[in-house]
């Protein structure tokens, strides 16, 4: 003991020092592990996870007023009550959920409602702006309630449905002409575009404008071989069968795709077959023939198959005039592919452009409603991926894109009493949605996990902490000896 | 009544508004095959398309809605790339092979740098710099030409605006043009180059002289090169010319040693079908001087010294030397250079740190010459100007070279641009030497797989016309390109350095920590007066023990 007592006195070697110069080790490493944690930790901000659960969970309901012509002589109270009653009872409750129509015996003032006249001495039904004018005299309230549901809400058949191409706030339009082979003459040369487009197909633009901008462009391309021998009918015909359609298009040899944008495109593509091949007709299933030479590819675009008259001689440069009924094929194919409803059977459109106010206010709601959709499955899918990869850095643009997302998604809900801003504001939602779900930051650490960083330091890691161990088992060891000496010397 | 009446004025309005100026487009495509003196063959297929009355976007503009581009003949998907970043003029090439300036003479297409090229003047004055249109446009050509233009990033890019003039003209818009250029040497064409090429053209390969774009022969050739220009002539409009290059060698491929050809034999295929929307297509050959040569058919007309053929009248083209049993190659006994500038280019070094660029630069013709000298280096090979020696005639002649301008490399960021005009003298060879040293790269700058070295881009020289002709800025040589070999690092050795550097902090730290906190007992041994109890010499023990660890 009395060594012991011996090196106390030196002060390199009391016990206090010794003790002191272990606690400021391990002092310092306790107080840097948090300056550890936080400098190689993943930036993971939360997500307002309650906000989309809230947000999912609402409704995006479009109030939809009918006023009643009151010049017409019935009884509109209790015509507007009885209307107002079979409608309801007739929307399922799915469209019910999103669609809140309300009938009024007066017009309403300062709302654009949809006024809805009878007309005894007409045979068809009409519409012309909001107004719709019913054949006969108001005395079928059944009828009458059954083609505003139509108007109102159109369905789309399951074939129609996977064509509309997702919705873009905008498109671009390719129009191009392709000759099979023109090299064999009697093929077009060149088309007066311009024109046609200006005839046939602008002022459907500008009314379809509410929905989408469009960018429109045109190429003309001489050689455009098939990458199938079309089949062979009798009298020197050729067909085209439904499984050919689906190879129709030749990418490796059309040079229709582009890269200098990221709009989508829909295609509308004019082609003319060569000599050999002509006429080439679309052929039914049975393998006849069919009158129309037009088809659709989902999504994709349209395309038009122009037999030129067999007493052509020379090669043609095709005017507007020979585009005309071109030009109304691309404009039903355009409908389609952006999802423009058909009215009703018997019922006639006075307006001068087509696609009538009546379809354009369905299309905005359809359309707002998807977006919605996707919004907020986009924002789940986000959240799900998120707390799912615990390594997914979660950065402060990714949250905000998500908390605008929000925001207008909540204007979205509030003005829904307008189609056209509804529509606005939810293609900004998904805009701002899918940005960031697609957001370059978040995968970035995801392939570099943490493992491989402990592998790397091990070598470090490994043999200091060994040395610092030891001597506090050690003194630990030597500190409990002394106590028990003590005990005993007691 | 009135509403038709309405909508019949707003067609009016619309119809103007889409086409405010007729535009029209013409192609023309045309064919020049030279026998060469070695008896090689150079073939360059050029295809032009004229948009008449109409210029470059304006990059003031960017921001807007562009007009809508309605093209027949003009490639749309080229069109898309000029106008959504706004390029006024632009020059792409794609070459494999060394061009031999002194037997082939001067190129049809003067664009014959090994591997990628790539320069274009982009207008200033837009929301968008003129940086990040140039790395769209790069972007964009690369995915429309499959070759990894890409990469000219601004470690590569210069703006050597005394060598690479404008070749149309300048729009002017109130702001200043400026030029971006970039080598890309290690580049090589292919077939994936050549589809997206032809698929440019009207009539693609399928009709006219593009038929003979067999990428069988055009990639078997001992050089071969596509090029695509994009100009405006203030007076024409906007022009695009596609080129494809090849020297072929139909002596190599003839059983009978001889140098005739035909199209046949040269490209494996024939002219089946004339392209419906050429408005002039020929095949032009170059007529050699005093050697007796047949022509299969006779051709349409001769103009100076080419004898032309018109494309829609014939399939085939052959010529013979018909007074000639064998083709003996002249080149390899004593022979005159044909071209008047030859360029010899050297890095010379002994290790892997410093090197010396030689330049030797030859004037064959009788008068003095005076050309523009431009070298783009990376900034990983720095030159040393005041080590510059110019030599000619064994003594030094440091007044041959004048107007020097230098931007020095940053490392990491930009390469080195030296331009200077180089005056020499009649009939002799003027050496130029610099001292280089070569970087040491970090490790995530080296390429990710095994490289046999870093491809240098070549020095261009341009001969400046002093017969009052002025610049011409068609004729240029380039110098083959230089492969420089880099302190290469072990790329295991991040992990070495971890594992050896962590063990020596650990044997430091040890050591140290072990002596911070050992305790130090006085043992007594036996014999002493005051013998120390067991338990101390215990204690020294466990000490001792700590101390090893």
């Amino acid at each position: 003991m009395s060594g012991d007592a011996d090196d106390e006195r030196i002060f390199l070697q009391s016990r206090k020092v010794r003790w002191s110069i272990l606690a400021a080790y391990w002092a310092v490493i306790l107080l840097a592990l948090p300056l550890w944690w936080t400098t190689t930790s993943i930036q993971r901000l939360s997500l307002p996870t309650s906000r989309v659960e809230d947000l999912s969970r609402e409704d995006l309901r479009f109030p939809v007023d009918i006023t009643l012509n009151p010049s017409t002589g019935v009884d509109v109270n209790a015509l507007s009550v009885k209307l107002r009653g079979l409608i309801n009872a007739r929307l399922g409750p799915d469209v019910r959920s999103w669609l809140n129509v309300n009938v009024h015996p007066n017009p309403v003032p300062g709302t654009d409602s949809y006024v809805l006249d009878f007309d005894a001495g007409s045979q068809d039904s009409t519409v012309k702006e909001r107004n719709l004018t019913l054949a006969g005299d108001g005395s079928s309230p059944s009828k009458a309630a059954n083609l505003l549901i139509d108007l109102l809400t159109p369905r789309h058949t399951a074939a129609n449905q996977q064509k509309i191409a997702k919705y873009s706030p905008r498109y671009r339009l390719a129009f191009s002409l392709l000759n099979e082979n023109a090299a064999l003459g009697k093929s077009a040369l060149g088309w007066d575009l311009n024109d046609a487009l200006s005839r046939y197909l602008f002022p459907t633009l500008q009314s379809l404008q509410l929905l989408h901008n469009f960018t429109i462009e045109s190429q003309v391309q001489f050689h455009a071989p098939l990458a199938f021998d079309p089949t062979h009918l009798n009298d020197s015909a050729h067909g085209l069968t439904h499984e050919d359609l689906t190879v129709f298009v030749n990418s490796a040899e059309w040079s229709l795709s582009s890269s200098a944008s990221n709009d989508p495109v829909l295609h509308f593509v004019l082609f003319v077959p060569s000599i050999p091949h002509r006429p080439l007709y679309l052929l039914d299933s049975e393998g006849t023939p069919m009158k129309s030479n037009a088809f659709i590819l989902p999504q994709w675009g349209g395309i038009v198959i122009h037999n030129f008259s067999p007493d052509m001689t020379s090669n043609l440069h095709m005017t507007p005039e020979h585009l005309e009924g071109i030009f109304s094929a691309f404009r039903l194919q355009l409908f389609t592919l952006l999802g423009v409803p058909e009215l009703p059977k018997g019922v006639l459109c006075l307006d001068d452009a087509l696609p009538s106010r009546w379809q354009m206010d369905s299309l905005l709601r359809q359309r707002s409603l998807e977006n919605v959709a996707s919004t907020t499955e986009t924002l789940h899918s986000i959240i799900k991926l998120v707390n799912q990869i615990e390594n997914m850095p979660v950065k402060e643009d990714v949250k905000g894109d998500i908390q605008n997302a929000l925001d207008t998604l909540e204007l979205t809900y509030k003005s829904s009493n307008s189609a056209k801003s509804a529509l606005e504001y939810s293609a900004r939602a998904l805009t701002l949605s899918s940005r960031a779900f697609f957001n370059p930051g978040m995968l970035a650490l995801l392939y570099f996990p943490p493992e491989h960083t402990y592998a790397i330091y091990a070598p470090l890691f490994a043999p200091v902490s060994l040395p610092l161990l030891a001597p506090v088992v050690r003194e630990f060891i030597a500190w409990r000896k002394a106590k028990r000496a003590k005990q005993k010397v007691e | 009544m009135i509403l038709t009446r309405v909508l019949c004025v707003l067609l009016a309005v619309w119809s103007v508004y889409a086409d405010p100026r007729i535009e029209s487009e013409h192609f023309e495509e045309d064919l020049v095959i030279r026998p060469l003196k070695d008896g090689r063959t150079s073939a360059r297929f050029s295809f032009t398309t004229t948009l008449e009355n109409k210029s470059p976007r304006n990059p003031e503009l960017l921001g807007e809605d562009d007009d809508s581009q309605h093209y027949t003949l003009f490639p749309l998907t080229l069109g898309q790339i000029l106008r959504e970043y706004a390029i006024t003029e632009l020059h792409l090439s794609l070459n494999a092979g060394k061009w031999n300036y002194d037997t082939w003479g001067m190129p049809d297409e003067p664009g014959v740098a090994t591997g990628g090229e790539l320069w274009a003047w982009i207008g200033d004055g837009a929301p968008t710099s003129v940086d990040r249109r140039w790395q769209g446009l790069r972007n964009a050509l690369a995915g429309l030409f499959c070759a990894s233009l890409g990469v000219m990033d601004e470690q590569r890019t210069t703006s050597p605006s005394r060598t690479f003039r404008p070749e149309g003209s300048l729009p002017d818009w109130g702001h200043a043009h400026h030029l971006r250029h970039a080598f890309l040497p290690s580049e090589h064409v292919c077939t994936e180059n050549l589809t997206p090429f032809y698929k440019l053209l009207p009539c693609k390969s399928f009709s006219g002289i593009a038929t003979l774009l067999n990428p069988h022969k055009l990639f078997d050739a001992d050089w071969h090169g596509m090029s695509v220009h994009v100009l405006w002539k203030e007076d024409v409009g906007i022009q695009v010319r596609l080129t494809f290059q090849a020297v072929l060698d139909p002596v190599r491929n003839s059983w009978n040693n001889k140098r005739d050809w035909s199209l046949k034999s040269l490209f494996d295929r024939q002219i089946a079908q004339s392209c419906p929307v050429s408005s002039a297509s020929q095949i032009r050959v170059s007529i050699p001087k005093d050697q007796p040569h047949l022509f299969t058919p006779q051709p349409s007309r001769v103009d100076g010294s080419y004898a032309v053929f018109d494309v829609s009248n014939t399939a085939d083209v052959e010529m013979r030397w018909h007074e000639e049993a064998s083709f003996e190659n002249p080149a390899t006994g004593k022979q005159e250079p044909v071209s008047a500038l030859s360029v010899r280019r050297t890095l010379e070094s002994v290790n892997k740190y410093r090197g010396s660029l030689k330049v030797a630069v030859t004037n064959n013709g009788g008068d003095d010459m005076q050309t523009t000298y431009l070298e783009t280096l990376p900034w990983f090979v720095q030159l040393y100007l005041h080590t510059l020696r110019i030599e000619c005639n064994g003594t030094r002649r440091g007044d041959l070279l004048r107007g020097a301008t230098f931007t020095p490399p940053i490392p990491h960021s930009r390469p080195t641009l030296y331009q200077s005009t180089l005056t020499i003298p009649a009939r002799s060879t003027v050496y130029m030497t610099l001292d280089v040293t070569k970087a040491f790269l970090r490790y995530t700058e080296h390429p990710p797989d095994a490289q046999r070295g870093w491809d240098l881009p070549p020095a261009v020289f341009v001969p400046i016309r002093t017969d009052g002709e002025g610049w011409d800025g068609v004729e240029r040589v380039y110098t083959p390109i230089l492969l420089v070999d880099l302190a290469t690092p072990d790329f295991s050795m991040p992990y070495n350095v971890i594992i050896m550097s962590s063990t020596l902090i650990t044997f430091i730290f040890g050591s140290i920590f072990n002596l911070l906190t050992r305790k130090f007992i006085v043992v007594k041994m036996e014999g002493d007066e005051k013998s120390g109890d067991g338990e101390e010499r215990e204690a020294g023990r466990t000490g001792g023990k700590g101390g090893e660890l």
